[in-house]
């Protein structure tokens, strides 16, 4: 189990993370939702340990295997197949591990195209790849599907719940669409100006939400987009 | 005038050559060995966060703008007989130039090349931070993915480095035959009133000018189109 304690980031003096505790229990899949700033992106870098908080702790990632897909991944200049290997330098069956993960989030026809020359959509799936052909304890997504298009969002969606159910891992991923999270997540927490506002079962968060900022969030999305 | 400026560009004036082949002689090295040093300079405060790095950042800015008499005094009270690196009796040769061309493209290069990989690291960082991949293979993958516009800063160093006059004239004296380049020439050819072997010069200069510059231009072009394609 990861456990955050007290924990609290700040930029430039202000406050943009604020954590008195919170959970996340091995195996299961947790969806963050929020606005732009209310620290998603934030508490994914921390969990990842590229953003160190100012203060407090975060518990149970000691020896643990942490995959991270960040917001704005990197494409280098190299074919998509050598992108998407990265990961697995040296591995015997690197070609075949790698193939296999780029055709799950069909980039196949696009093996060796070159990594800076696709559109943001199939970077993006590309860079998904790149982190799904080893597996984690952990894995980190930040908005993995901001830039797709809706059919590569159905494959994406179900080559995530098959990773997720093949590697065991512990899926903590961030979403601006909350139908997406009802869709992928066990649990769904609510994030508001940097403070989690509600978290709970998605069926419970969606259907039956308690705080009223998570009404006001709510009202505007329809869990069929 | 323009006939004689023609015959000495298309002739065989010796003097011309020689002074062509010093200045080129003298700015490939100097240019080669501020690569090596500002390069890796760069790419140190570029791609990582570290303790001091603010400062280092400003001392290197500091030194691009380095006024060129500045460095040319610094090299000369280094080599002159008096001068710690005295009894190596380098001063008004070539190599004296070429030190002192190396203290000013240095930074020059390390800025720019700070400047290149400072736009991608964090974006590299963080990707290869979340495969698992860090240290000197995160570093090659950096620096592969800026080798084009490092050639740019090299190019932009050779472009300073031939361009320059205030350092190689009081580090290298101006010595007919051995020490003078083309941009002293230039200056005492003008000051005698030779204004044939000046423009000649001149136009030299101009001609390799404006190929660094196309070259430059093209791999931006190149570069920009890789991006945006």
């Amino acid at each position: 189990m990861i456990v955050l304690r007290d924990v609290i980031q700040q930029f430039g003096g202000r406050i943009v993370l604020e954590i008195p505790e919170l959970h996340f229990k091995s195996g299961r899949r947790y969806g963050l939702i929020g606005e732009n700033g209310s620290g998603k992106t934030t508490l994914i870098r921390m969990l990842a340990g590229t953003s160190k908080p100012t203060s407090g702790r975060i518990e149970g990632l000691e020896g643990k295997i942490v995959g991270y897909l960040p917001q704005s991944p990197y494409a280098f200049s190299f074919s998509v197949l050598q992108n998407a290997a990265l990961a697995l330098d040296g591995h015997k069956d690197a070609k075949e591990l790698t193939k296999k993960a780029l055709h799950a989030v069909g980039m196949e026809s696009l093996v060796d195209a070159r990594g800076d020359r696709l559109s943001g959509g199939e970077a993006q799936r590309m860079a998904l790849a790149r982190v799904l052909v080893r597996s984690y304890d952990v894995l980190l997504l930040d908005e993995p599907t901001s830039s797709t298009d809706v059919r590569s969002m159905d494959l994406i969606e179900n080559t995530l719940r098959e990773y997720v159910q093949k590697t065991q891992c512990t899926l903590i991923f961030s979403t601006h669409s909350p139908a997406q999270a009802f869709r992928l997540a066990d649990e769904v927490l609510y994030l508001e100006k940097g403070r989690l506002v509600e978290q709970g079962s998605a069926e419970t968060l969606f259907h039956s939400p308690q705080d009223e900022r998570t009404i006001a969030f709510l009202k505007h999305w329809s869990l069929n987009s | 005038m323009i006939k004689q400026v023609f015959e000495l560009l298309f002739g065989a004036d010796p003097e011309l050559r020689q002074i062509i082949g010093v200045t080129l002689r003298m700015s490939v090295m100097s240019t080669l060995i501020s690569a090596l040093i500002g390069i890796p300079w760069g790419v140190a405060m570029g791609a990582n966060q570290f303790k001091g790095k603010a400062i280092l950042s400003r001392i290197t800015n500091t030194l691009m703008g380095l006024p060129p008499v500045v460095a040319g005094l610094i090299v000369f009270l280094m080599l002159s007989r008096s001068g710690p690196l005295g009894k190596m009796s380098l001063l008004y040769s070539v190599p004296a130039m070429v030190i002192a061309q190396v203290v000013l493209i240095s930074p020059i290069i390390a800025g720019m090349t700070a400047n290149i990989v400072s736009i991608r690291a964090p974006s590299i960082n963080e990707t290869c931070a979340g495969i698992g991949i860090s240290g000197w293979k995160r570093l090659l993958l950096t620096i592969k993915e800026c080798r084009i516009p490092f050639v740019t800063t090299i190019l932009a160093g050779f472009g300073r480095s031939i361009a320059e006059v205030g350092a190689v004239q009081m580090v290298g004296g101006n010595i007919q035959f051995k020490t003078r380049v083309m941009t002293t020439a230039i200056m005492m050819q003008t000051n005698m009133g030779r204004f044939e072997l000046a423009v000649a010069l001149g136009v030299v200069l101009l001609i390799i000018s404006f190929i660094i510059n196309s070259l430059v231009h093209r791999i931006q072009e190149q570069t920009q189109r890789d991006r945006t394609a």
